[in-house]
């Protein structure tokens, strides 16, 4: 079930219908959440609520074990195993298959002629994220970051809220749980959260689409019938394809929450104005970068054992970060380009890192790193690791043609997709802040208009999002 | 260039490490509605949509996938188009259809022939 189709509008009709009239019965509007999100996520397949709902179980007993251990062997021994336990689970449904395929090509390559067997299950849509959901909420109760959790409706509230169940954002237990514990006293920002679900479906269904099947998906498909114009073009059209696809899920992943009275954090940030590759990092899919910061790096030793070892934590986070895409060589190195990025970032930090930079500078940082980012987006769309390596060789050469492909509709999209990076946050605010002064009924008629106007802009049909498949 | 030496040496303030800030900021959250105005919003809405893109409506009831309701809602939902359009309220979509399809059939440069 996508947002932009009305399958989900009616499904949130009934939804807000129910919040209203429970009004102020808190807990049974979680409960009504929890059937909600497990109804939303059955129509990707029924039998996945069953991993969802035994992540979940294995979340709430390791909190509550690891709250009730005596010492902390014990703890340690529990966090362990329940981390172990949902690696394993998101390891058997996302990388057997890559792990037997890799296997068997070394085996081939050693002159072995045994294979291993495939088992060809099918991925699990967001076991991803709620995997790192779990993850998340045992490790920072081994931490003691947050309270274990008592009651098991939150718990499966927590795993598997709708809003941000099928691609992110990831939600910290700290952050979520404690808003499970009391309703909120706080007004529902209906202003922000329309105009947010408005933005969204623009860049998705305009920007995205028109880019990924005008431009994007001809070239990465063929990249040895496009010349170096195209080929540039398309690298700069899938950067903003994937950043409207992925931010506009997010968007209207927060307003939704935001409707049902719930905050969600922030999970974009203009990435592409950044001006350092950390900086891209602090301002692109947050919620993972921060929780792969706090989770992995940090736990690694971070940048606390000196120089070599921090430009090594550097690199294995990012690959892992890159494996957690999915299972391929592409997205590896994919992640080996953006840790070695940052390690050599790191290296030349006391040259560049603590100086102001001049007007111009900030420019030549911004596309420095705008084409890095860019660069390394090629192997993350490419089909497999040898077209990204055909689609390189075909950038640094044929540049005798102009643009076959993209016609001045998709060019003018592209160039709307990166001047909306620069845009002030001053303009998003005022706008929300006038949506707000407006009635509900009159925002709800504004809304269902404007939403009207982007679908008769949009294509016939709605794509899926990108992230759905990691 | 005595300027952008100065401006060289000066050093940027700390970068905050990216907290978890929420996506709303509280300066917007002040303002607001109840769970009942968000559902009077969200019938409005839907209202209108369905005045203004009825053109899509028979395709998007197709792909709510019920076999049992999708037969009854699809007619229903071409009845509801027809009314639209005798009323005229097809046309900002036609219009900006139209406009999309010219848009996307734009060149560079007009064709020798």
């Amino acid at each position: 079930m996508l947002f932009p189709t009305l399958g989900f509008l009616l499904f949130f009709l009934v939804v807000a219908a129910a919040m209203a009239v429970l009004d102020t019965r808190f807990t049974a509007k979680k409960a009504v959440l929890v059937v909600a999100s497990y109804y939303f996520y059955a129509q990707w397949d029924w039998r996945f609520c069953f991993l969802l709902a035994g992540s979940s179980l294995v979340s709430y007993l390791a909190g509550q074990l690891i709250d009730a251990a005596a010492d902390q062997r014990r703890r340690q021994m529990i966090l362990g195993i329940a981390v172990a336990l949902h690696l394993g689970l998101l390891g058997a449904f996302k990388y057997f298959d890559f792990f037997i395929s890799s296997a068997n090509q070394l085996a081939r390559l050693l002159g072995l002629e045994h294979e291993l067997p495939f088992i060809e299950i099918l991925l699990p849509v967001g076991i991803s994220f709620f995997t790192f959901h779990g993850i998340s909420y045992i490790t920072d109760v081994y931490r003691g970051d947050v309270a274990v959790c008592r009651n098991p409706l939150d718990m499966l509230l927590y795993m598997s809220f709708f809003p941000q169940l099928v691609a992110g954002p990831i939600v910290r237990a700290a952050y979520f749980l404690p808003q499970l514990a009391r309703p909120s006293a706080e007004p529902i920002p209906i202003g922000p959260a329309l105009l947010l679900i408005l933005v969204g479906l623009f860049k998705k269904v305009v920007i995205a689409n028109y880019v990924a099947t005008g431009l994007v998906d001809p070239v990465f498909s063929a990249p040895t019938s496009y010349g170096g114009p195209d080929l540039l073009l398309a690298t700069y059209g899938y950067a903003v394809q994937i950043y409207c696809d992925f931010s506009a899920y997010s968007d209207m992943a927060i307003a939704l929450a935001a409707l049902l009275g719930f905050r969600f954090p922030a999970n974009f940030n203009q990435p592409y104005r950044a001006q350092r590759l950390r900086e891209f990092w602090q301002r692109w899919h947050i919620s993972l970068s921060t929780w792969l910061r706090d989770y992995l790096y940090k736990p690694l030793g971070g940048n606390r054992q000196g120089r070599l070892k921090t430009y090594r934590n550097l690199l294995l986070t990012m690959l892992l970060g890159g494996l957690w895409h999915g299972a391929a060589w592409k997205f590896i190195a994919w992640g080996a380009l953006h840790g070695g990025g940052l390690a050599v970032e790191r290296m030349l930090e006391p040259w560049i890192g603590r100086r102001a930079l001049s007007p111009i500078a900030k420019i030549v940082a911004t596309l420095v790193v705008f084409h890095f980012v860019c660069l390394a987006w090629i192997f993350f769309r490419a089909e497999d690791f040898a077209m990204a390596s055909l689609y390189i060789g075909g950038l640094a050469s044929g540049w005798g043609g102009g643009l076959q492909q993209a016609g001045p509709f998709v060019v003018a999209l592209i160039a709307l997709g990166l001047a909306g990076q620069f845009t002030p946050d001053a303009l998003f605010d005022r706008a929300a802040t006038a949506f707000a002064r407006v009635p509900s009924w009159g925002l709800g008629a504004t809304a269902g208009i404007i939403v009207a106007l982007i679908n008769a802009l949009g294509p016939d049909g709605v794509a899926p999002f990108i992230y759905f498949r990691f | 260039m005595v300027a952008v030496e100065r401006e060289l040496t000066e050093t940027l303030p700390a970068v905050a490490a990216p907290v978890t800030a929420d996506a709303i900021p509280l300066v917007l959250r002040r303002r607001g509605a109840s769970v009942r105005e968000v559902l009077a919003m969200t019938v409005v809405g839907i209202f209108a949509l369905a005045l203004f893109a009825s053109r899509d409506l028979p395709s998007w009831v197709r792909g709510i996938g019920d076999e049992r309701v999708v037969e009854w809602a699809e007619t229903a939902a071409v009845k509801w188009d027809d009314a639209m359009e005798s009323l005229g309220l097809v046309r900002p979509h036609e219009a900006l259809r139209a406009w999309v399809s010219w848009a996307l059939e734009l060149k560079w440069s007009r064709d020798p022939r």
